[in-house]
């Protein structure tokens, strides 16, 4: 026992060395960008995550620390990923929040430890973000509901007034599913359809298929469907197109492969892009900026979104 | 009067579970004009046949008093092999298909041989084993996919998945009533089928007559991986993508089927025509409570109320069999 205790001091005596030799190296290096994503089993941050390290690369100034997990809501690893970052002392971190309300603690944390924070593509909860002293914390993001109502109107514009629709809704009470939902029914609205049903399909394709599907059968006269995300547009092309209904419209958000091969095909009118290969970029530029002291760290720095139909894609 | 008693007590008993699926028609039935179509059976078809397919399979795990919850995940990392196989440019289409297919079979049997092996060896609760194996199936598709959709399946096969046969009964509904009166028949009218119910209603018997039954439990669970591989080319014919987060919660809606189908938990006891209207009930409720214009919350609602309500039912059922042989 007393020789297994003694092989472990030396043991933690080396790494303490070393883990300050390389904290010194560390210094003399590039600023090491802590970046905290959502679930990289989606598409969208894969893509972030890639691009991210792309630029990181060809661009040269930092060094980035990417880590995710593979659940959407996998709150506590995103928590688990901000202490490391914190007590790896991280010269900046990007934090894309699981959560809006639960990483506010962790951001707080990271404040105090001297280390800026930049919180983008999901804006952390404005009132508890108050509560802990943090007012008008600046957020650097997509207008989601900016992007769905580009889709909508699109859409409502090839309908015309009248035209009657659905809204394929994303998970009840994510953030951006409500702001894209906004964004439709503002479309709605503005460009007067007829709102037949608004109905959740979890974001997934097989889900998306089968409400489709059913709700054709209830109301046989739809003439476009809105979908919150492009995986659900897949689903209810398929749902259209086994109906035999070539006449329905379709337009979805995400700009992902797969979808961009059925709107060159026609199948599909459009969708919405909200470059998530330059999101951590943008984020990053922003927090440094801000390091600078060139920018006030409150407000909404937008991010663009951009409609992509056929004419985007030849 | 007794006569009409005896009646009601004959159809409780013998009709069970499909009385609840004739209540559930008839009523949507006259709700909504719009339900009793052609086009909409066609539709609810074609919507229970991947869970009728991994129901399946369950039903053998579960008669053996084991579960399997890596099924969604299995299932995903069977479509993500399959479609790289599918979507391989230096493949002729039809072994571009033909490997696709062994490829979603064999990876998803050899996870059932894993989950067997693993659970009979050492003695684990399959219901530990195969929460691993979810996690395990779930990395390797995340993976092997780098979290991409696989899509752009030749023509032949996406034409294929879309086919209805005599303009009603969608081509994979085909395939998975064969695989269900195939499930019925080797549980019915094998020795292997035999067994299963045997060791699920009691294992120590069946060892202590000399029966190694290691090799049966095993063998159930590679039965449901195969059944899972099917029905990831199911998945495929129907949606023509291959992706890496499909199939989450399937395992759940697998075991509804089961246990809605009167199989019992604790294993020993149950059909596989059970399962099959145990997979129809969910079908009917999930297309007929959006079409009479429930809205999400009320419909989760229900669906959850009525699960309940026909397993509850089908305790009587039981009750009533037992009093009728005594």
């Amino acid at each position: 026992m007393k020789k297994f205790t003694r092989v472990l001091s030396v043991l933690l005596v080396v790494a303490v060395v070393l883990g300050s030799a390389g904290a010194v190296l560390a210094q003399d290096k590039k600023p090491v960008v802590g970046v905290v994503l959502k679930s990289l089993a989606n598409e969208f941050f894969k893509t972030l995550q890639e691009g991210a390290e792309k630029w990181a690369e060809e661009d040269g100034r930092y060094e980035l620390n990417i880590k995710g997990m593979n659940s959407e809501t996998d709150i506590d690893t995103q928590l688990t990923i901000m202490d490391t970052f914190i007590s790896l002392g991280v010269d900046m971190i990007v934090l894309a929040p699981a959560d809006s309300s639960a990483l506010v603690p962790s951001v707080v944390k990271a404040q105090q430890a001297g280390i800026p924070v930049v919180n983008f593509d999901v804006r952390l909860d404005a009132d508890q973000l108050k509560a802990a002293g943090l007012e008008d914390f600046m957020f650097v993001g997509p207008d989601n509901e900016e992007g769905a109502y580009l889709a909508g109107m699109a859409l409502a514009e090839k309908l015309g007034e009248g035209g009657k629709v659905f809204i394929i809704e994303g998970n009840p009470g994510a953030d951006n599913a409500i702001a894209r939902k906004a964004g439709f029914d503002k479309a709605v609205a503005e460009g007067k359809l007829e709102l037949l049903e608004s109905s959740t399909a979890h974001w997934e394709t097989e889900e998306a298929n089968t409400l489709v599907a059913n709700l054709l059968t209830a109301y046989p006269d739809v003439q476009g469907i809105m979908c919150a995300n492009d995986s659900m547009v897949l689903g209810a092309q398929k749902a259209v197109e086994a109906a035999g209904r070539d006449d329905i419209l379709l337009v979805g958000f995400d700009n992902i492969a797969a979808v961009q091969e059925l709107i060159k095909e026609g199948k599909v009118l459009a969708t919405v892009d909200q470059f998530g290969a330059e999101m951590v970029q943008m984020a990053i530029e922003v927090g440094q900026r801000v390091i600078d002291g060139e920018l006030e760290p409150v407000g909404w720095e937008k991010t663009p979104v951009e409609l992509i139909t056929i004419e985007d894609l030849e | 009067m007794i006569k009409s008693k005896k009646f009601i007590n004959f159809i409780l008993q013998e009709g069970g579970i499909g009385l609840v699926l004739l209540i559930l028609i008839a009523v949507f039935s006259i709700a909504a004009p719009r339900f009793a179509t052609v086009t909409n059976f066609s539709n609810i078809m074609q919507q229970i046949s991947i869970n009728t397919a991994i129901s399946v399979g369950m039903t053998y795990v579960i008669l053996l008093g084991g579960i399997d919850l890596s099924v969604g995940s299995s299932l995903a990392l069977a479509t993500i092999l399959a479609g790289k196989a599918i979507t391989n440019p230096n493949l002729p289409v039809g072994v571009a298909i033909a490997s696709a297919c062994l490829a979603a079979v064999g990876i998803s049997m050899l996870a059932g041989l894993f989950n067997g092996f693993v659970s009979v060896r050492w003695k684990i609760h399959s219901f530990i084993v195969t929460l691993g194996m979810l996690n395990m199936a779930r990395g390797a598709a995340l993976q092997i996919s780098g979290s991409r959709t696989i899509f752009a399946f030749p023509a032949v096969f996406n034409r294929f998945g879309t086919m209805t046969f005599f303009s009603v009964i969608p081509s994979i509904f085909i395939i998975a009533f064969v695989l269900m009166v195939i499930g019925h028949i080797i549980l019915r009218y094998t020795v292997f089928g035999r067994m299963i119910y045997a060791i699920g209603n009691n294992e120590e018997a069946v060892r202590l007559s000399g029966h190694n039954t290691g090799i049966y439990k095993i063998s159930a669970f590679v039965f449901c991986g195969f059944t899972v591989g099917v029905a990831a080319i199911m998945y495929m014919l129907r949606l023509n993508i291959a992706s890496p987060i499909l199939g989450v919660g399937f395992e759940l809606n697998a075991i509804a089927a089961t246990v809605i189908g009167g199989t019992s938990m604790s294993g020993g006891k149950g059909s596989m025509i059970g399962t099959f209207l145990g997979a129809c009930i969910i079908g009917v409720l999930n297309n007929g409570l959006l079409i009479i214009g429930l809205d999400d919350n009320a419909r989760q609602m229900v669906t959850g109320f009525i699960i309940v309500f026909a397993v509850v039912l089908d305790t009587y059922r039981e009750k009533l069999a037992k009093t009728q042989k005594e």
